[in-house]
């Protein structure tokens, strides 16, 4: 067994390399005549030498640490299910790996959230008492982020990217494969918090409460310093494959759009990424080396924390939303039979979010108190993004007019995007204008707001996307039947939820509380009713996605007509990808155009023997 | 190899189905009517009680953003819902629509209403309420820099403390409530003693945030006599998570009338 003696042996040197590493730290602090043991500080250096032995152990000496020392290096061949828990280097294992790791969290996340709102539902102390709920909201928040950040953006995109740019692999194998296998240290750290006295301050951390609090914030800093590693390492491969691993004939003119999303989030999380790894260093180095960045007794600056921790933070919403973006368009395309409405100006659109992400994030901080002059500045800045925003709405709404539609799950959860992203457009208004801001800054309008764009647009955009490629990564088809259900049924309980969930932010409802005045409890009872009713719908998709993965009938090549390349090799695709690497010679997007083609294989058109030609189908009108 | 047609040519060019035309006009009234409909809700009562000028103003603001953000939510909902009746696929599913790129003029018009409409947003009621907000740029807060009364507020975890040091009064601790006189233009000094708090009264519409190390400030007039007995939006409540009991972090407010006021300083001064 492959798989459990690759796990075991990362655990087991993941384990050595802990205990060396208190070890060293003991031997340093008894040389200056300390106590061996500091709790945190040698937690920490344990942790850092212990994820060094967990990564060597998991496969990364036999593929990496051997060359160091002149040696032969070697991957374990491992085949079928028992490849997903190996060090492998297959952008679509990894992709899997990620997708798999993050619904999981999803449902996890998903199943705090219904506690908190069970707590909710009354006035007064129910369930929880305030530090469990605390702890319960605050991992809530940050498994989501950690989910809306990494399960499209590491999912989809490591699957998908090197398929429909016709490459054969990611440009840095090896580099990928450490992406994903810093993810369970990740999630290991976090799981742990609540049995380590939780985390207080949300996943936000702002000092000088968490550097002053007797919990588990060291181990949620170290936790988002490595998830944040592996969010560079991932955005600096994505840019590097797109540039320099297309097929010929895939000029910047003929990407599929996902892939340019693809290409402006890589971007985003390359540069901004840091910021939230940096901030959560200076608030560890507080903890632990005695340092004062916060502390203003001796001279630090708790706003220096929130300006740095929101350089990355906002940026962290497009890496978001950006690859749901590209799904959306990607799918209405396809289930419009139509070519991509301005396609140039959606690509502009990503690329003017991205070039204006890095200007906008002082509006989390409008009643901080920061100077004055900066409330300006930021509020133009925030509501100039509505225009690269509103072109790629243009895009869409100009696909679907006129389209022929075809209501398949992918696209019914795609047009959903456009719906909810639209009410969480409109919102965000409220909350970049200063004036309203002031009153509606932490309160649950902000927190429908949210979920509005991010569980409403990017989420909606993922399961759009599971319903499209799950043909092509499990060679399986789903019940569609079950898929409408399923989108009807979390459609209707995610508008009740989040919808009525502005109200009682307007009526003077905080964020981030376990408990609320009276007068606020008839609307919160209908939130929580509403939230179990979209709680429910994920039991349909769950017994979906598991039965049609084993037991599903075959899927074939092409289900869906598309003229992209991942569709025109087999489902699921060879390790090699495409059994003849694809020349491209058209749009991908040219539906209702005679005699187009998108892609040609060893100069015949289609990837498979007898395939239709790839971007066939459907001649014309 | 794409055929010359120009967005604008297909657009106005018919299929099958009927006249573009009739779709544009059946869509736009749709439109209309969602619109009409949602415009309705600038009248409803969405707000907690109307403690205050900042609040009027804030719910003047809000109905103004409302009425600005309905139709264009309108809009996306009327173009998606009348594409998935109206254009939906029937029958044969291998036929493909109309090779549309929008290369024409739509997305350039688009590009200037969407703009024209950010920019607008931008100034009015931004930044237009912005500098009603603000009076001195360098400030670290709401309003003018000067009250009739000045109350100092520090928070703590997990409690609020608040002194009158114009007037040598105090109020700390447990069944206590923060007493403020109608009409009158009162400035908070806001500072914390331990971690970050924020410093708002939902009734009043304004918040701040409470910052060890720095004073910020906010100016309120409250213009309508109540108390959180009565009314629960008259509470200060803390809005930035301070830890344990951050949920509980509240603090009853009672506005009274200037007498009341007065007479209740010369009892506390009696207390103290």
């Amino acid at each position: 067994m492959y798989a459990a003696a690759t796990i075991v042996g990362g655990l087991g040197t993941g384990l050595i390399g802990f205990y060396i590493g208190i070890g060293v730290t003991a031997l340093v602090r008894l040389a200056f005549g300390l106590d061996a043991w500091e709790k945190e500080l040698s937690i920490a250096v344990g942790y850092v030498f212990g994820l060094f032995g967990w990564l060597m152990g998991i496969g990364g000496w036999g593929i990496w640490g051997r060359e160091w020392f002149g040696l032969k290096t070697y991957q374990r061949k491992a085949t079928g299910w028992q490849r997903y828990f190996t060090f492998c280097t297959d952008h679509k294992v990894i992709g899997i790996q990620y997708l798999v790791t993050f619904s999981v969290t999803f449902l996890l996340a998903g199943l705090m959230a219904m506690l908190m709102r069970a707590e909710l539902a009354f006035s007064g102390t129910q369930i929880f008492s305030h530090d469990q709920f605390n702890a319960i909201m605050g991992l809530h928040g940050i498994l989501m982020v950690a989910v809306a950040v990494a399960a499209v953006f590491g999912g989809f995109g490591n699957y998908f990217v090197p398929l429909m740019i016709g490459a054969e692999d990611m440009a840095f194998p090896r580099l990928n494969a450490l992406s994903f296998w810093l993810v369970p240290p990740t999630a290991f750290m976090l799981l742990t918090t609540p049995f380590l006295g939780g985390i207080d301050t949300g996943w936000t951390a702002y000092p000088p409460l968490s550097t002053v609090v007797d919990t588990a914030q060291l181990t949620f800093n170290l936790a988002i310093i490595t998830f944040g590693l592996s969010s560079i390492l991932g955005g600096l491969n994505f840019i590097v494959t797109i540039i320099f691993m297309r097929a010929p004939g895939m000029t910047w003119g003929r990407l599929p759009i996902f892939v340019w999303s693809m290409f402006a989030t890589a971007w985003i999380a390359l540069l901004y990424t840091q910021g939230f790894a940096v901030a959560l260093f200076m608030v560890t180095m507080d903890r632990i080396a005695g340092m004062s960045f916060f502390n203003v007794d001796n001279g630090g600056d708790p706003l220096l924390y929130q300006h740095i921790f929101w350089f990355y933070s906002h940026p962290a919403v497009y890496i978001m939303v950006l690859p749901g973006f590209g799904i959306l368009l990607e799918v209405l395309s396809h289930f419009s039979r139509k070519p991509l409405f301005a396609y140039k100006y959606a690509v502009g659109g990503f690329l003017g979010i991205l070039g204006l992400s890095g200007g906008v994030w002082a509006h989390h901080m409008f009643t901080s108190g920061m100077p004055n002059f900066l409330h300006g500045p930021f509020l133009v800045a925030t509501e100039l993004i509505s225009i690269p925003t509103g072109l790629v709405f243009l895009s869409a709404l100009g696909t679907i007019w006129m389209g022929k539609l075809q209501l398949r799950p992918p696209m019914l959860f795609a047009l959903a995007v456009l719906f909810n992203f639209a009410c969480g457009g409109v919102t965000g208004i409220f909350l970049a204008d200063v004036p309203t801001d002031i009153h509606l800054h932490d309160t649950y309008f902000v927190v429908a707001h949210f979920h509005y764009t991010i569980l409403g647009g990017e989420i909606f955009a993922m399961f759009a996307g599971i319903y499209y490629w799950f043909p092509k990564m499990t060679g399986r088809q789903y019940n569609e039947k079950l898929a409408k259900l399923h989108f009807w049924w979390m459609f209707i309980g995610f508008n009740l939820t989040f919808f009525l969930m502005h109200f009682p932010g307007i009526q003077g409802m905080n964020r981030r509380i376990a408990d609320y005045p009276e007068y606020l409890e008839p609307i919160n009872l209908a939130v929580s009713l509403s939230a179990f009713f979209l709680g429910a719908s994920f039991l349909v998709f769950v017994y979906n996605m598991v039965w049609s993965w084993f037991r599903g009938p075959a899927a074939e090549a092409n289900p869906w007509r598309a003229r992209t390349l991942e569709w025109q090799t087999s489902s699921p695709p060879p390790v090699e990808n495409f059994h003849v690497p694809p020349v491209v010679t058209g749009h991908p997007y040219d539906y209702g155009v005679p005699g187009s083609t998108h892609g040609v294989f060893g100069g015949l058109p289609g990837g498979l023997p007898g395939a239709a030609p790839a971007g066939g189908g459907g001649g014309g009108q | 190899m794409r055929p010359a047609t120009d967005t604008d040519a297909v657009l106005l060019c018919a299929d099958e189905r009927g006249p573009v035309k009739k779709h544009f006009i059946a869509a736009a009234f749709f439109w209309a009517v969602l619109t009409a409909a949602g415009e309705l809700l600038v009248f409803a009562d969405l707000f907690p009680t109307v403690g205050s000028e900042e609040a009027e103003e804030f719910d003047r603001i809000f109905r103004i953003l409302l009425a600005m953000g309905w139709p264009v939510f309108a809009f996306v909902v009327s173009v998606v819902g009348y594409s998935f009746f109206q254009f939906r696929s029937r029958g044969d599913d291998s036929e493909d629509g109309p090779a549309m790129y929008g290369r024409g003029a739509v997305p350039r018009v688009w590009l200037g209403i969407t703009g024209g409409l950010a920019v607008l947003t931008m100034i009015f009621p931004g930044l237009t309420g912005l500098a009603e907000l603000q009076s001195d740029r360098g400030g670290y807060g709401w309003g003018d820099t000067e009250g009739e009364l000045l109350v100092k507020v520090e928070g703590f975890r997990y409690s609020w403390a608040f002194q009158y040091p114009d007037l040598g009064v105090e109020i700390l601790g447990a069944n206590q409530e923060l007493v403020l006189p109608v009409d009158t233009k009162v400035k908070f000094e806001v500072s914390s003693l331990d971690v970050v708090h924020s410093f708002w009264i939902p009734a009043f519409r304004m918040k701040i945030d409470a910052i060890p190390g720095r004073t910020t400030f906010m100016t309120v007039t409250p213009t309508k006599v109540g108390s959180y007995d009565d009314d629960q939006s008259f509470r200060v409540q803390c809005a930035e998570l301070c830890g344990m009991d951050h949920s509980v972090m509240s603090f009853p407010v009672r506005v009274v009338e200037r007498e009341e006021f007065d007479a209740w300083i010369a009892s506390q001064k009696e207390e103290q």
